[in-house]
C-alpha cells in the first residue's frame, strides 16, 4: 500500500518528537494504544496555567507510518490552541490530511484518543473538571 | 447474526449424477465424483461441526485421506473441469487444515465467522471500548519499546549496552510467559463457547476478543524483542 505524500513526510520528518516532564502539574500524559495493530502512542502536552494555551507538545510512537504521522500531525496542530479548542480536533481532520486509507484509519482514531487522554490527564492534575461531566452535571 | 453453518445444509446436486448433496463436500456422496470447491466454510470441509474444542488427531485423518482422494495423479485421465477442480479443491483443503489444526487460528477463524471485531479490519467498530486496549500493558509495552529503540541506536553506533540487552532477555521471557499463559485462558473458554448457553457463549467471545487483543500486542512485543537480541 502506497503511503501519501504528506505520510511520508510526516514520517521521514515527524514534528515534535520527545518527552515533556511527566511530574510537572503544567504536563498531561496520554497513553494508548491499538489493540488492532499493537501500536503505543504517547503525546505530552505543557499547558499555561494562565492561558490554558498547548505551549509545547511531544510525541512518541511505536508504530507504523501512518501511526508516526498522524501523532506527528496532531502535536502540530493543538500547538498554540487552547486545551477546549485542541479537543475539538476529530481523527476524520486527521485522516483528511493525510489521505489515510480506510485501513489506517484506527492510526488517527488513536492519534483523537492521545490528545483526549493527555487532556484528560491534565485536567485531573489541575482539578479541572471534565467538559462532558460538567456538561450532564448542569442537567 | 445466522451461523454459517446453516449455508452448509443448503443441497446443491452433483454435476455428474445429479443428486442433491450437502454443499460442502468435496466429492459426491452418492457417485464419489470430485466437486468444485465447496462454499462452506472449513469446519465443514472437514465435515465437523463448528467448534473450538476439535478431535486434532482426527482432523489430521481426514486431512490425510482427503489429500490423497485429491491428488493429481487420480486425475490424469479425468475431464479438464475435474483436474482443475482437484488443484482447487487441494488449495481449499490446505487452507482449512491449516487454519483448524492452529489453536490460534482456528479461534480467530470462528470468532470472525460469528462476526466479532478481530484484526484491523473491524477497526472501526468498538473503537471507543476501553476495554479492548489493554491498559495494564500499556506502560511496559512503551517502556520496551523505549528500550529497544535505545539498544538498535547503541548497536548501529557499534556499540552495545549489556544491561539493556540483559533486561530485553528478561522481559522476552516474561513476555513469553504472558503469552502461554494468554493461550490457556484462550483455551479456558473454549468449552463454555461450545457448549453454554447463548448467554455463556456471549460472554466467552468477548472474552476471547479481549484476549486476542492482548496476545497481539505480547506478540509483537516478542517478536520485536527476539528480531532487535537476535534469539
Amino acid at each position: 500500500m502506497a503511503y501519501s505524500d504528506k505520510v511520508v513526510d510526516h514520517y521521514n520528518n515527524p514534528r515534535n518528537v520527545g518527552t515533556l516532564d511527566k511530574s510537572s502539574t503544567e504536563v498531561g500524559t496520554g497513553l494508548v494504544g491499538a489493540p488492532e495493530c499493537g501500536d503505543v502512542m504517547r503525546l505530552q502536552i505543557r499547558v499555561n496555567p494562565e492561558t490554558q494555551v498547548i505551549e509545547e507538545a511531544k510525541f512518541k510512537t511505536f508504530g507504523c507510518g501512518s501511526a508516526i504521522a498522524s501523532s506527528s500531525l496532531a502535536t502540530e496542530w493543538i500547538k498554540g490552541r487552547t486545551v477546549e479548542d485542541a479537543l475539538g480536533i476529530k481523527n476524520t481532520d486527521i485522516v483528511k490530511e493525510l489521505s489515510l486509507p480506510p485501513v489506517k484509519i484506527h492510526c488517527s482514531v488513536l492519534a483523537e484518543d492521545a490528545i483526549r487522554a493527555a487532556i484528560g490527564d491534565w485536567k485531573k492534575k489541575n482539578g479541572v473538571a471534565e467538559t462532558v461531566q460538567a456538561a450532564a452535571a448542569a442537567k | 447474526m445466522m451461523m454459517k453453518v446453516l449455508d452448509s445444509a443448503i443441497p446443491v446436486a452433483c454435476w455428474s449424477c445429479s443428486v442433491a448433496h450437502n454443499e460442502s463436500t468435496l466429492f459426491c456422496p452418492h457417485c464419489s465424483k470430485i466437486q468444485p470447491p465447496p462454499s462452506g466454510d472449513f469446519f465443514s470441509t472437514f465435515g465437523l461441526a463448528p467448534r473450538l474444542n476439535i478431535d486434532l488427531a482426527a482432523l489430521e485423518r481426514e486431512f490425510h485421506r482427503l489429500s490423497r482422494k485429491l491428488h493429481p495423479d487420480r486425475f490424469a485421465r479425468a475431464t479438464e473441469s475435474e483436474k482443475q477442480w482437484s488443484l482447487a479443491d487441494t488449495a481449499l483443503l490446505n487452507d482449512a487444515y491449516r487454519t483448524l489444526k492452529d489453536p490460534l487460528r482456528r479461534t480467530e477463524y470462528l470468532l470472525k465467522r460469528e462476526g466479532a471485531a478481530i484484526g484491523e479490519e473491524h477497526s472501526g467498530k468498538d473503537r471507543r471500548d476501553p476495554s479492548r486496549v489493554p491498559p495494564d500493558l500499556l506502560e511496559e509495552v512503551f517502556d520496551l519499546n523505549m528500550q529497544l529503540e535505545e539498544m538498535r541506536t547503541a548497536r548501529a553506533a557499534g556499540e552495545s549496552d549489556p544491561e539493556v540487552e540483559r533486561n530485553l532477555t528478561e522481559a522476552k521471557k516474561k513476555f513469553d510467559g504472558l503469552l502461554d499463559e494468554v493461550d490457556g485462558d484462550l483455551r479456558a473458554q473454549w468449552s463454555a463457547w461450545d457448549e453454554g448457553s447463548d448467554v455463556d457463549r456471549k460472554a466467552a467471545q468477548s472474552a476471547m476478543v479481549a484476549l486476542l487483543d492482548r496476545r497481539r500486542y505480547l506478540n509483537n512485543l516478542v517478536r520485536d524483542v527476539t528480531e532487535a537480541i537476535g534469539d
